[in-house]
């Protein structure tokens, strides 16, 4: 076979499974899975086999799939550093979130339906990290957004499962608003969709955009703060946690919630730098938000979902921060310790009968071991302690701060670091460790093999990640869409085992300021939790706080503001077309037709008299006015 | 005889053989009526399949002898080209997909299928004639079986005043256009007239028609067509009749023949009248507006399941009208593709609408929930229809309202109008597609819909063959547009150039910026297409010079 032909196959086999399951195969739990989990599993072995022979560099394979006078839209795989790591994150972390699955469904009655969503997620995911033009990743973009749909709605019996599926799929149209007129804009200027052509045409031209550069740039970046969930439209992600826990790791902590900032990456060439500036500090407050709501929640999900948009906002500040690398370092880190925490979650879960109360748990090490450790090297992770992953991708990101000059946007990511530990260690000293707070915490039990495994193949990743070189394969693709002298020069590499002894200190050599920044933050957190909830058997911030607290618990009330405004406004302005509609649009239309039918019909019977001398008057008249008509002219 | 003749006379004529079917035998009816329509379908897909996007001109022409009068220069002429092909086939398809939904009547079953097979029969006629004369007769043919249909099968309380309702207004509608195809057809000299479409077309090129008669002809058919098609704000019969219709003649109304008005547009009015359409184009897209936006937002507050369909039917009409406002090729050419698409869109949602009334007797939203647990296929389908409706790609609806927008974007004048129709296509459109899909379907089911009871093998086919339709051609929308794009693209040289050609003659700039890019990207595009090989055609500059004349 010839390898232009794997990333097709990485691509549509899952596709096919999805078919295969939906149309033959519903009844039969254990063919469904085997074909959705051996899509995702062929497409992590292809993709492999697509770098070792095809390396990293740049290329495109493409068909024609739309063409109208000026509109050509390409179907096309850009296969360069960038998508290829992303597949192997994607495929990867799916594979290992699909198999867990297979344990964590086994007894739903919709396990098979489950399945045919998961794969034609995988394929809408796949399809955007390949997309080589801006339609096709729209295209895509949307299948994504209603996979999520399909998947958060799985328990579509339940009122809250079906109102968040609805909630995230229209808040994602919202950003997808404007990421259409954002590739209209751009269309309209350069006439081209493809990344590569737009590219090219911006180096010959860097003002080709002329006065719309930061408008296009914008609205593009709206798509990517509906999908990547950034504020204001952040609030579909914590609803979002009404799905399965396996679907809140896959789509809503690792992959699809990325996709907004791979996409900024992808695209990062048409940015301005007051776009840049925007888009920074959007991240930047999203960051600071999610993590000072996440301080308050009690829902071991939505916990992890807050820390979620916390950590996107991270990297989307990266991107704003004109460092694409950082921002998909972090974008990999967090997928693989992201989705073990979620997973873990979900097997704590799983284990205490559907209970998510993180007030209702409690000493889970002896019962769960395996769940407990996996889960402890994930919050280490996700803090920033060092060797752990997390450490090398957030000191990216905070050195990348500092290298652009933007210390507002480092204090606020420093201190975001200090809540991120703070509300880690309290879920894990509320949660697993301590005494156990409720009977089902004590009867809890380990989960089967199938779901632990990934739990320990994931664990291992978020420990070695930071040091595998990954930042170094993004730099092979920022080094093509950053202007050169802004790029710079990574520090040289060591060769041999002395390699990742070089990599594990990096940081303090780079960037001292930012790697100690980034421990003294995490000492902090984890000493005010240690304090706050090493031994706490009710939460006792609600007493210091007060207020700050409530709103804090409440999601500084955004669900309630939208609710009695952007929603009321919209509405109350549908109201009013139905009523207008109901009452004048159609009473007038009609009304007009028969009343006037009507009056006619009135104004004649006056005609008709039955008086002959009436009679006798008009038709003379009618002579008479032939008569002139006639002879007058 | 020929394709073209048997797709339309077989329906005509088993409705014709059907009356002489004594009524106790209600079986053969249903029978005769499945399979003419199926019969009628394969051709469809034959002619389909075997028309040739490359070739110039009318394909499959044939006319069929004694119908017509040569002394009127009337004659039953037949033929398609890429305009009509796509529209035969899938009327074609939704006639077949209505006939097989329609078991759930139960009454005069032989009026029923000889009305429906004289619908399917006229419109298919209409789509197919190239002769004005016939194109307007077929229509009508189709048109008065709707309202005896609605009258006598439909349901609700409110059935009385539909049918009043939508026969005034149609009658009205199909009336301005019969005036302004009529004062068309004297617009050619005594000698020469005829209703010949091909040889009107070719006499309207090369003698431009008086502006003052365009003034007075366009909006004649611009609102006589419209009202068919429910431009806003005479759309208010459209809802409500197709909630009182019985399924199968909401699908097929919707569905096709609600198309005869925008094909009348595409086919007459623009290449005909092109300046009048320049100076009315603006005007339309505010009213195709009005049904995207307002008809949308109108959507949203339905009790009714099938009065939000309803309304979003209409409101789909907009994107359509949007496309031929823009009046360039992109435009219109994703208008035709919208009017392919939605046709078989309309007729999948009246289609399990009507299933869902059969099974539970009522559409009222707050009554249903939770029927996906029972529904298992039909609400699968119920789902991606919807999604289909609010433009998720894989289905043609998307390729049809995307094209329209890159159409409607290329002309500075209609951006505002572009913007708030992508605001009502995506947002709107989300918005009370899933309310529905939330209403009907999720959510916990009431008790008294636990007998409830999903579609068998053969009730399944019409939803399956509907949805196989948007999906293959969404996967692959060039099936459609290579074959639409030719013709299109004549006609829109027609209204543009023609009307810039005779209004400005010494015009630097065509009134379509679309086709004219700036002199700076012009030159970005010249510099890459040195690199770049396909990117120095990405627009066509063919036109230009005909423009800077």
């Amino acid at each position: 076979m010839k390898l232009e032909a794997l990333p097709w196959l990485v691509l549509f086999l899952p596709l096919l499974a999805a078919g295969i399951i939906t149309l033959f195969t519903l009844r039969n739990k254990t063919v469904s899975a085997t074909l959705s989990i051996g899509a995702i599993v062929t497409g992590f072995v292809l993709t492999l086999a697509v770098i070792k022979f095809g390396g990293w560099e740049a290329r495109e394979l493409s068909v024609n799939w739309l063409s109208i006078g000026g509109l050509n839209v390409d179907f096309g795989l850009k296969l360069d550093a960038l998508s290829l790591m992303m597949l192997l994150i994607v495929t990867g972390v799916g594979s290992a979130i699909h198999i867990y699955s297979y344990g964590y469904m086994r007894e739903d009655p919709g396990f098979s339906r489950f399945f045919a969503c998961m794969s034609l997620f995988t394929f809408s995911m796949l399809g955007i990290v390949l997309s080589n033009n801006f339609l096709q990743m729209f295209i895509f973009w949307e299948l994504v957004g209603v996979s999520s749909y399909l998947l958060i709605g799985f328990w579509f019996e339940k009122p809250s499962a079906a109102d968040a599926a609805k909630k995230a799929f229209i808040t994602n149209r919202l950003g997808d608003f404007g990421f259409m007129l954002g590739i209209l804009t751009i269309f309209a200027i350069v006439g081209s969709l493809n990344f590569g052509t737009i590219q090219e045409l911006l180096k010959v031209n860097p003002a080709l955009f002329g006065a719309s550069a930061t408008l296009a740039g914008l609205l593009i970046f709206c798509g990517a703060m509906g999908k990547s969930a950034q504020f204001p439209l952040h609030v579909w992600l914590p609803d979002a946690m009404e799905g399965p826990t396996p679907v809140s790791a896959l789509i809503h902590a690792a992959t699809m919630v990325a996709a907004g900032v791979y996409m900024l990456c992808r695209a990062f060439f048409i940015f301005s730098p007051d776009a840049l500036t925007a888009i920074a500090w959007i991240g930047g407050f999203t960051a600071l938000l999610a993590a000072l709501i996440a301080v308050q929640q009690n829902d071991i999900k939505r916990i992890l979902a807050y820390s979620t948009l916390s950590q996107l906002g991270y990297m989307v500040m990266a991107v704003g921060l004109t460092g694409p690398t950082p921002a998909m370092f972090h974008l990999t880190t967090h997928a693989f310790f992201k989705a073990l925490l979620f997973l873990g979650a979900g097997s704590v879960i799983h284990a205490m009968h559907h209970e998510q109360d993180i007030w209702k748990m409690g000493a889970l090490r002896k019962k769960m071991p395996v769940t407990f450790w996996t889960f402890l090297v994930g919050t280490l992770a996700l803090c920033g302690v060092p060797p752990f992953s997390g450490f090398y991708s957030k000191d990216a990101i905070l050195a990348q701060a500092l290298h652009a000059h933007n210390y507002p946007l480092f204090a606020v990511a420093v201190f975001v670091a200090v809540l991120t530990t703070f509300y880690m260690f309290r879920l894990f000293f509320v949660a697993l460790v301590g005494e156990p707070r409720t009977k089902e915490a004590e009867h809890a039990h380990e989960s089967p093999g199938v779901m632990i495994w990934p739990l320990r193949i994931l664990a291992l990743l978020s420990v070695i990640a930071g040091v595998m070189g990954i930042n170094k394969i993004f730099d092979l693709y920022s080094s093509r869409v950053l202007p050169p002298f802004t790029y710079e020069i990574p520090v040289g590499e060591f060769s041999g085992a002395v390699k990742y002894v070089g990599r594990l200190l990096e940081p303090f050599q780079h960037a001292p300021v930012a790697a100690f920044g980034g421990l003294i933050a995490v000492v902090i957190g984890f000493l005010a939790a240690k304090v706050l909830y090493g031994k706490a058997k009710t939460d006792p911030l609600p007493a210091k706080l007060g207020a700050l607290s409530r709103a804090m618990a409440n999601r500084f009330y955004f669900d309630e503001i939208y609710e009695a405004t952007v929603i009321r406004i919209h509405d109350t302005i549908a109201a009013i077309s139905d009523w207008i509609d109901r009452w004048i649009v159609e009473g007038f239309c009609i009304g007009l037709v028969r009343g006037g039918t009507d009056l006619t019909g009135r104004a004649l019977r006056l005609v008709q008299t039955g008086n002959l001398q009436t009679y006798a008057f008009l038709f003379v008249l009618g002579v008479a006015v032939v008569l002139w008509f006639v002879l007058g002219k | 005889m020929t394709t073209l003749t048997l797709i339309f006379a077989l329906p005509l004529l088993a409705a014709i053989a059907l009356a002489f079917v004594p009524r106790n035998f209600a079986v053969i009816m249903r029978a005769v009526a499945v399979g003419v329509t199926f019969v009628t379908m394969l051709l469809a897909v034959l002619m389909f399949w075997r028309f040739d996007a490359k070739a110039e001109g009318y394909q499959f022409v044939s006319t069929i002898p004694g119908l017509g009068a040569e002394s009127l220069g009337i004659a039953c002429k037949l033929g398609v080209d890429g305009l009509n092909v796509g529209l035969v086939l899938m009327g074609a398809i939704v006639a077949f997909a209505a006939a097989c939904c329609s078991f759930e009547i139960k009454s005069r079953e032989k009026e029923f299928y000889i009305l429906l097979l004289v619908m399917t029969g006229g419109i298919l006629g209409a789509f197919m004639s190239l002769d004005l004369f016939f194109f307007y007769f077929f229509h009508e043919l189709a048109l008065v079986p709707t309202f005896i249909m609605i009258g006598v099968w439909g349901r609700g309380e409110k059935k009385n005043y539909a049918t009043f309702q939508i026969t005034l207004y149609l009658s009205i509608g199909a009336l301005l256009a019969l005036i302004g195809l009529i004062a068309l057809y004297l617009q050619v000299p005594a000698d020469v007239r005829t209703f010949d479409i091909p040889t009107l077309t070719k006499f309207f090129t090369e003698h431009p028609m008086a502006l003052a008669s365009q003034k007075f002809i366009f909006p004649m058919l611009l609102f006589g067509f419209g009202i068919l098609v429910s431009l806003w704000p005479f759309h208010s019969w459209a809802a409500l009749g197709y909630c009182s219709a019985p399924s199968a003649t909401a699908m097929l109304h919707a569905g096709v023949l609600k198309k005869f008005g925008l094909y009348g547009l595409i086919r007459v009015a623009l290449p005909f009248m092109p300046q009048a359409a320049q100076t009315w184009m603006q005007i339309l897209a505010w009213l195709a507006l009005g049904n995207v936006l307002y008809v949308g937002w109108v959507a949203m507050k339905q009790k009714n399941l099938n009065l939000l369909i309803g309304n979003s039917s209409v409101a789909h009409m907009g994107m359509i009208f949007l496309g031929i406002a823009s009046l360039n090729l992109i435009g219109v050419t994703g208008a035709v593709v919208i009017m392919i698409a939605h046709g078989f869109l309309a007729a999948l949602t009246f289609g399990l609408s009507g299933y869902i009334y059969n099974q539970t007797g009522t559409l009222e939203m707050s009554e249903l929930g939770g029927l996906a647990k029972k529904l298992r296929f039909i609400g699968v389908a119920f789902v991606m229809a919807a999604m289909a409706g609010c433009g998720l790609p894989g289905f043609l609806n998307f390729v049809g309202e995307v094209t329209v927008f890159f159409g409607a974007w290329a002309q500075p004048s209609l951006r505002v109008v572009t913007v708030l129709a992508v605001w009502g296509a995506l947002i709107i459109g989300a918005v009370y597609m899933l309310r529905a899909v939330r209403a009907a379907l999720h959510g916990p089911m009431p008790e008294k819909w636990a007998d409830v009871s999903d579609a068998n093998l053969w009730r399944k086919l019409p939803y399956a063959l509907l949805l196989a339709s948007l999906l293959v051609f969404g996967f692959f929308p060039k099936l459609l547009t290579e074959k639409i794009k030719p013709v299109t693209e004549q006609i829109v040289n027609m209204a543009v150039v023609k009307a810039v050609v005779a209004e400005k003659p010494d015009a630097k700039n065509p009134l379509t910026p679309a086709l004219s890019p700036s002199e700076g990207e012009r030159e970005n595009r010249r510099q890459l297409s040195g690199s770049f090989g396909a990117a120095g055609d990405l627009i066509p500059d063919k036109k230009l010079p005909i423009a800077k004349k």
